[in-house]
């Protein structure tokens, strides 16, 4: 099958939200996408879907989007692989974009294949870069065996070129000051999908606040050494006015939630100052961390992996050290003060 | 449905990420000293799909796509209690990435008249995820990604699962024929009994169906792959101070200057 790939312009983001708020990840994306249409000389659009939803596509536009296409029904609202999937697939298929970015979280990984496939498009999964080349054809780039080695991939024959993206790798967006003209920039498209036509059902959805440890700028990580105590990981994070991480043995034992996981199946971080207590630094969990100014190691093991992948490492017990090193932050706070 | 569900589990043979290696002049993966093995996610798709059996009867048929010693991935999942196991095998599947592997697996799965496929959340030396996706939008079918537990509702044909989202989890019911993507880690996968072991290492044999059984000798390999490799680089270490401190005090001096 040969495609005209001149047919194909524009760069779409698909903006994530689950009961009308915005994922992080779709503002950092729509960032990434704006400096990519401005490379390929193509316009930005934003395409939001979901239930009464037309405010997050008033401040795509706000973020940068030249557009906004918005599918508002609540066949959209939970999110369901084979509504969104199907709708997305239209609209790919009416309007063809020549790039397609999305999200690479569960929801964004789950759906994007369903758009990807019908459409014999090529889908890049979990990038970490993106860039275009100068005859604007996309360069996906995706850590590969365990973070040692960045594989390119690129779609010269087939449309559009879809990528998922991970989460905290790109800066987010920012919203502008208020442009009368913005809600001119949003149109409503039509909806193609039913409820009669579900594959699915969601019967239930518990979801707390999630935290978003990409954002911090101090991240104080646990992994196996923890051995089941998490409480001087939490409170030197406290007094840090840091987010508590793990690396994914600490989420395996069920020590510390998923949310909070850093690594290749986890989150990128990039905070200012990195804290990884009890772990021994496996290629996965270095990929989610390597982007951390300072990086600080505290191990039993004085010859851990993390230790050369440190900018300050003391070998000792966590749970001597942390809650020496928190009784130390607490008193300066105090002189401080 | 009282005669059980058609289970199907899509299992790839990996290089053991152990023991893959960059060579540090050329940058190029060093896979010929790695022994190939199961993908680890892939026992949890087993052990599910072994589990489901238990619970709403029927039959478990593990599929693989790959060269002829693929063919021993589909011995350990007999060993652990698999009924049979398909090889797909063609020269002309060289090169497919993600796009034609999930038409030639979804077009078994379809020949094998599938009620369920199980598969793992991704494989261990390419890492994307989608096949599992890929499979159900070839098919048209339901799908079920990032799943912690099944929950099989045969009476109203539908299988519910668990999912891991964001923040949380939901259940969600799916409509037979379903795709399932276990989350890496979702269960205990059981060990081979010794005689269904000795069994799958001497007298199984694998159904062999090459892409033109499947009617897809045109849409699969190379030629057929969206999705081209324009370069590999090792990744760029990042520099490090690598200091050793000896004391608690010494290190809170670090932080409170890096703060």
């Amino acid at each position: 099958m040969t495609i005209e790939t001149d047919d194909y312009r524009d760069v779409w983001v698909f903006v994530e939200q689950h009961d009308g708020t915005a994922a992080p990840v779709s503002w950092e994306l729509l960032a990434k996408g704006r400096e990519l249409a401005d490379e390929t000389d193509e316009s930005l659009v934003a395409l939001v879907m979901g239930d009464d939803v037309s405010d997050l596509a008033e401040e795509a536009v706000a973020r940068g989007a030249d557009r906004a296409l918005l599918a508002d029904d609540a066949v959209f609202e939970p999110y369901r692989a084979d509504p969104y999937g199907e709708q997305f697939r239209a609209l790919v298929e009416a309007r063809k974009p020549s790039i397609v970015l999305i999200g690479g979280t569960h929801t964004g990984r789950d759906f994007a294949g369903r758009v990807a496939v019908p459409a014999h498009a090529g889908l890049t999964a979990d990038c970490t870069e993106l860039a275009v080349d100068d005859e604007g054809l996309l360069l996906a780039s995706r850590p590969t065996f365990g973070g040692d080695a960045m594989a390119t991939i690129k779609c010269p024959a087939h449309r559009p070129q879809m990528a998922t993206v991970r989460a905290g790798v790109f800066d987010t967006s920012e919203p502008t000051e208020s442009d009368v003209e913005r809600a001119a920039a949003v149109e409503e498209v039509e909806v193609v999908v039913a409820e009669e036509d579900a594959l699915s059902t969601v019967l239930e959805r518990v979801v707390s606040d999630v935290v978003d440890i990409t954002d911090a700028d101090v991240v104080v990580a646990g992994g196996a050494g923890c051995e089941g105590e998490v409480g001087p990981i939490v409170e030197l994070a406290e007094v840090l006015g840091g987010e508590v991480a793990a690396s994914r043995a600490a989420v395996d034992e069920g020590w510390i939630e998923p949310a909070r996981q850093v690594g290749q199946t986890g989150k990128t971080v990039r905070p200012h100052l990195y804290i990884a207590a009890g772990i021994s630094g496996a290629v996965q969990h270095l990929e989610g961390m390597n982007d951390s100014d300072v990086v600080v190691a505290v191990n039993t093991d004085p010859n851990a992996a993390i230790f050369e992948h440190a900018d300050y490492g003391i070998v000792g017990d966590l749970h001597e050290v942390l809650p020496k090193l928190t009784e130390l932050v607490r008193e300066q706070q105090e002189v401080a003060a | 449905m009282n005669d059980g569900w058609n289970i199907v589990v899509c299992v790839k043979q990996v290089p053991d990420a152990d023991d893959v290696t960059i060579d540090p002049d050329t940058g190029t993966l060093n896979r010929s000293g790695a022994p190939a093995v199961l993908n680890r996610p892939d026992h949890n798709a087993v052990e599910s799909a072994l589990a489901l059996r238990e619970s709403v009867g029927g039959t478990v048929t593990a599929i693989t796509m790959g060269p002829p010693p693929a063919k021993a991935v589909l011995q350990t999942a007999v060993g652990v209690g698999a009924d049979g196991g398909v090889l797909l095998t063609d020269r002309a599947f060289g090169g497919s990435d993600t796009w034609p592997t999930s038409l030639a697996l979804a077009r078994a799965a379809a020949e094998l008249d599938a009620d369920v496929v199980i598969c793992g959340e991704e494989s261990t030396d390419s890492s994307t995820g989608q096949v599992p996706p890929g499979i159900a939008a070839h098919n048209g079918w339901s799908q079920l990604t990032y799943v912690e537990s099944l929950d099989p509702q045969p009476e109203d044909g539908v299988l519910v699962g668990k999912r891991d989202v964001e923040g949380g989890y939901e259940r969600v019911a799916a409509e037979l024929p379903v795709v399932v993507a276990m989350e890496f880690g979702a269960n205990r996968p059981r060990p081979a009994g010794l005689h269904r072991k000795i069994f799958a290492e001497t007298e199984f044999e694998p159904v062999e169906w090459s892409a033109s059984d499947l009617g897809i000798e045109d849409r699969v390999g190379l030629a057929n792959s969206p999705t081209k490799v324009g370069g590999m680089d090792t990744a760029t270490p990042v520099e490090r101070e690598r200091i050793r401190v000896e004391s608690v005090d010494e290190l809170y001096e670090y932080i409170a200057e890096v703060r």
